[in-house]
């Protein structure tokens, strides 16, 4: 089997693995008990009021006919309106999204980029006092629940040393809206941005450095580091240029797929933060039954992984040519 | 905290029923049963009296309720009843309870929103036997013809007094059915930065949350009040099925006629004066102030307020509020409303909740349209006018100095918070200067002993209680269901569960509702012997393994 044909069925799988989580993903909603009328019943709605409200959004129809509207709509990159907000679902969630991948985004860069390099540096140092507390550290960092993480270095920097805010993405009353770079580019997000992502940073280091440090050490085992030893090379050379570069290759998978991860990780993050991302949102739908919203939510980040596990697939292919098309 | 109360608990009940034994022993020297008390229930026993199916919230929804419904489910099993305890998620409890009406017994709250004050919800739409329908008010399908003569009597008498004595007569057959254990008006604490805000002003049932805190909050060093709640805001717009907290936002843009007052009373807001109201109690005639703009310059005319009552007579969601009135008229700066009935608590309840908008802006929206209308700039005529709105980060407004109450705050911030315990974090940090809802109780300590912080209390004339569904047996039965109130151990929940916030309740209407509330309605203390009392006087009786049945005669 050629490449361009594992490709393409590759991409077919894709196609029947989105189907299928869209079904999946209606079903389980519509199976929810209540409706997004509920969270207005104490408050007063009447049952007049709630007929009416079921009938206008079209969940008094049987569950068939939602399911074809629903097909219908995606179909056309349409994700529907909120039932709460009555908004658009793509204006709600986009924003959300972004703020959510700007962050996550944020803290796996850094985990990937310490992770790899203290990896690489516990492998070439091996049995070393350095290679034994940074095992330590490292699983200390991947057994902390990360609301943990987060608390602790609130406490720190936010309760005892007051070097960053608590909360939120920027210093409430100011400007509101703005671009991409009014909101990414300030000082302020980024003192806002900085606990958040170092939480996200710790809790995702552990894979990379643990697995950098392993894959350093089967190929600081093979023949062909002695040799370049035994050329007379540098040190420095061999490690970064023969060992380091040739370990990285599991790197790549694991990194596609920890990045799906992690936006569903963000959901915790966002909460102890009080990051506007899309984990926050993604609560707030599912408690309200605000099924559009939820849906479009957990689409975008089961797509993400989905996507992410569909790139790290090609990217093996590509990248190391001992691999066979199955 | 849970564990704690659990251990006081077993010593209290320890204490309790050791009391009993003791006493029971020293009179009359003999055990009737062996379950500790001499109550001998029906000698003929029948068949088992079925599984009482509990419904109650989580401890993530609501940690002191969840373990109120464990304490009362340990009590009832003491009776002698089988409890399956159920804990559900706020939605699908409120969907199984309120709109399925599929349970036996379900423990859920009852808001205090303002408009509540006056007695009419509390009776006629929670008790009333018009309401006992899917979603209905009248969760446990209570139907008291008796009852629903006075609930319908008070809304024809607009003599005051007249009105409180029906409304106390109510109170007293509800107390006396028991279709639902009213068990305590859970008021509270709302945390607040005092080194940073003063002049804050709490009131019943909404705490930091009310209308005239908002206004009143001064800002000490800087010009901005900053409020969190664990919420975001829905939509701003007043046409729209409205969760409470965004009518408390919705109210700082749009004014009414009327505004509920800090003593739950109707006070008149744009109107001049109170209403004038016909000895038959069917024509309200208002005269409203001539000193009102809206936000954007244009004056607030008589027409604007006759607009307004014709737009909610045509809205979809808000056209049952207005359909009692036939005909409205207008003459100089006064509007007459002539109703198809009597309605006491017209002025509280209509000319209290409506809003007026400029017809400037809504006059050209179709009324199918309401729901989905964006006014982008929110044009009110309210204390505060609208600058901007993230919904999941900030809502941003400032004071509208033409205003004839003027808020103290220049800035009013509302920022959404993922939840208690992070919203009491930033008001540490001094991210926010009020919270609007009740902290944990470890939480509360922290507050109390922050020196930059302070807790306003408040009361509440909503409460936590427990329907029973009455379309069902057992529940049809009178003894039963006051058998099962005797079981709610509501001082221990209110002392220690909440550790003292709120007050116990016997009735339909909180005694902080002074006015309306009977102070001598039957009261229903934890007491497992009058329980017991009450099912033998039902005819039910006990087997020897102390679980109750029904008695053979019944």
């Amino acid at each position: 089997m050629g490449l361009r044909e594992y490709v393409v069925r590759r991409f077919l799988q894709l196609i029947v693995t989105f189907w299928a989580f869209f079904t999946l993903l209606f079903v389980l909603f519509r199976m929810m008990p209540g409706d997004p009328t509920s969270m207005f019943i104490l408050d007063g709605m009447t049952p007049e009021q709630r007929e009416q409200r079921i009938a206008e959004l079209g969940l008094d129809q049987p569950l068939y006919v939602q399911y074809v509207e629903y097909i219908r709509q995606l179909l056309t990159g349409d994700f529907g309106q909120s039932f709460i907000y009555r908004e658009p679902v793509t204006d709600i969630i986009l924003i959300r999204f972004m703020n959510t991948i700007v962050l996550m985004g944020t803290a796996l860069v850094f985990a990937y980029l310490i992770g790899v390099t203290f990896g690489a540096l516990m492998g070439w140092w091996r049995n070393s006092r350095f290679e034994r507390g940074g095992i330590i550290v490292t699983l200390m960092a991947r057994s902390s629940p990360e609301f943990w993480v987060g608390i602790v270095l609130l406490s720190v920097f936010v309760f005892w040393l007051g070097w960053f805010p608590s909360s939120g993405m920027r210093t409430t009353g100011g400007e509101l809206g703005g671009g991409f770079v009014a909101r990414y580019g300030s000082l302020d997000f980024l003192r806002h941005l900085f606990l958040p992502a170092l939480t996200g940073a710790i809790v995702y280091l552990a894979t990379p450095t643990l697995l950098m440090r392993s894959t350093m050490l089967d190929v600081l085992n093979a023949d062909f580091i002695e040799i370049k030893k035994a050329e007379g090379l540098p040190e420095r050379t061999v490690l970064y240029k023969h060992a380091a570069r040739n370990s990285i290759l599991p790197l790549v998978t694991v990194a596609a797929i920890a990045t799906g991860a992690a936006m569903g990780g963000s959901v915790v993050i966002e909460t102890v933060f009080n990051w506007p991302g899309m984990g926050r949102e993604m609560v707030r739908a599912v408690n309200n039954n605000d099924y559009p919203v939820a849906m479009a939510a957990f689409f975008l980040m089961g797509s993400v992984v989905i996507l992410m596990n569909f790139v790290a697939d090609l990217a093996y292919v590509y990248l190391d040519p001992r691999v066979e098309y199955e | 905290m849970a564990a704690n109360n659990t251990s006081r608990r077993t010593v209290l009940k320890g204490a309790g029923i050791g009391g009993v034994v003791g006493l029971t022993m020293g009179i009359s020297g003999c055990l009737g049963t062996d379950d500790g008390t001499d109550v001998e229930g029906a000698e003929e026993l029948a068949g088992e009296v079925p599984e009482i199916h509990l419904l109650a919230p989580t401890a993530g929804v609501n940690p002191f309720r969840n373990e109120l419904a464990s304490m009362i489910a340990e009590n009832w099993e003491e009776i002698g009843f089988e409890v399956d305890l159920d804990e559900l998620e706020f939605g699908a409890h409120v969907d199984q309870a309120v709109v399925q009406q599929d349970f036996d017994a379900s423990l859920l709250g009852w808001g205090g929103t303002p408009e509540r004050i006056d007695p009419h919800t509390f009776t006629y739409d929670m008790h009333h036997s018009a309401n006992t329908q899917e979603g209905g008010r009248n969760t446990p399908g209570y139907a008291n013809d008796e009852y629903d003569e006075l609930a319908e009597l008070q809304v024809t008498q607009p003599d005051e007094d007249e009105r409180q004595q029906t409304v106390y007569e109510a109170q007293e057959i509800l107390a006396r059915d028991q279709p639902r254990t009213y068990i305590a008006n859970e008021g509270g604490y709302h945390p607040y930065a005092s080194a940073r805000v003063t002049d804050i002003q709490p009131t019943l049932g909404e705490g930091l949350n009310s209308f005239w805190n908002m206004i009143s909050a001064t800002p000490t060093d800087s010009d901005t009040v900053r409020f969190g709640y664990p919420a975001a805001i829905n939509s701003l717009n007043p046409m729209l099925d409205l969760a409470t907290p965004d009518r408390q936002f919705v109210r700082l843009i749009y004014d009414q006629l009327f505004r509920i007052g800090e003593d739950g009373l109707p006070t008149p807001w744009l109107a001049t004066d109170d209403p004038e109201i016909e000895d038959d109690g069917m024509t309200y005639t208002v005269e409203i102030r001539d000193d009102v703009t809206f936000h954007d310059g244009v004056d607030l005319t008589i027409d604007d307020v006759e607009f307004t009552y014709e737009l909610y007579a045509d809205s979809p969601t808000y056209g049952s509020l207005v359909d009692n009135i036939e005909e409205i008229e207008t003459s100089g700066n006064e509007i007459t409303f002539h109703l198809n009935e009597q309605y006491a608590p017209f002025t509280a309840n209509v000319l209290g909740q409506v809003y007026i908008f400029p017809e400037h802006i809504w006059g050209g929206v179709d009324p199918d349209d309401l729901a989905d209308f964006e006014d982008e700039n929110w044009i009110g005529s309210g204390p505060f006018q609208f600058v901007d709105w993230e919904r999941q980060s900030e809502l941003q407004l400032e004071a509208f100095d033409d205003h004839f109450e003027t808020p103290n705050a220049d800035n009013f911030i509302r920022v959404p918070g993922s939840n208690t315990a992070q919203l009491i974090g930033d008001l540490e940090s001094g991210q926010l200067d009020m919270v609007g809802t009740v902290p944990q109780p470890t939480a509360v300590d922290r507050v109390r002993d922050d020196e930059d912080l302070d807790l306003a209390e408040f009361e509440d004339i909503g409460y936590v209680k427990i329907a029973y569904n009455m379309r069902r047996e057992p529940f049809d039965d009178r003894h039963l269901r006051r058998a099962l109130s005797y079981g709610v151990p509501k001082e221990e929940y209110v002392e220690f569960v909440r550790d003292g916030m709120g007050t116990v309740t016997h009735s339909t209407i909180s005694e902080h509702n002074e006015f309306w509330h009977n102070p001598d309605v039957e009261e229903f203390y934890e007491d497992l012997t009058a329980a017991r009392e009450e099912l033998a006087e039902g005819g039910y009786g006990w087997d020897d393994d102390g679980r109750l049945h029904y008695g053979a005669d019944q």
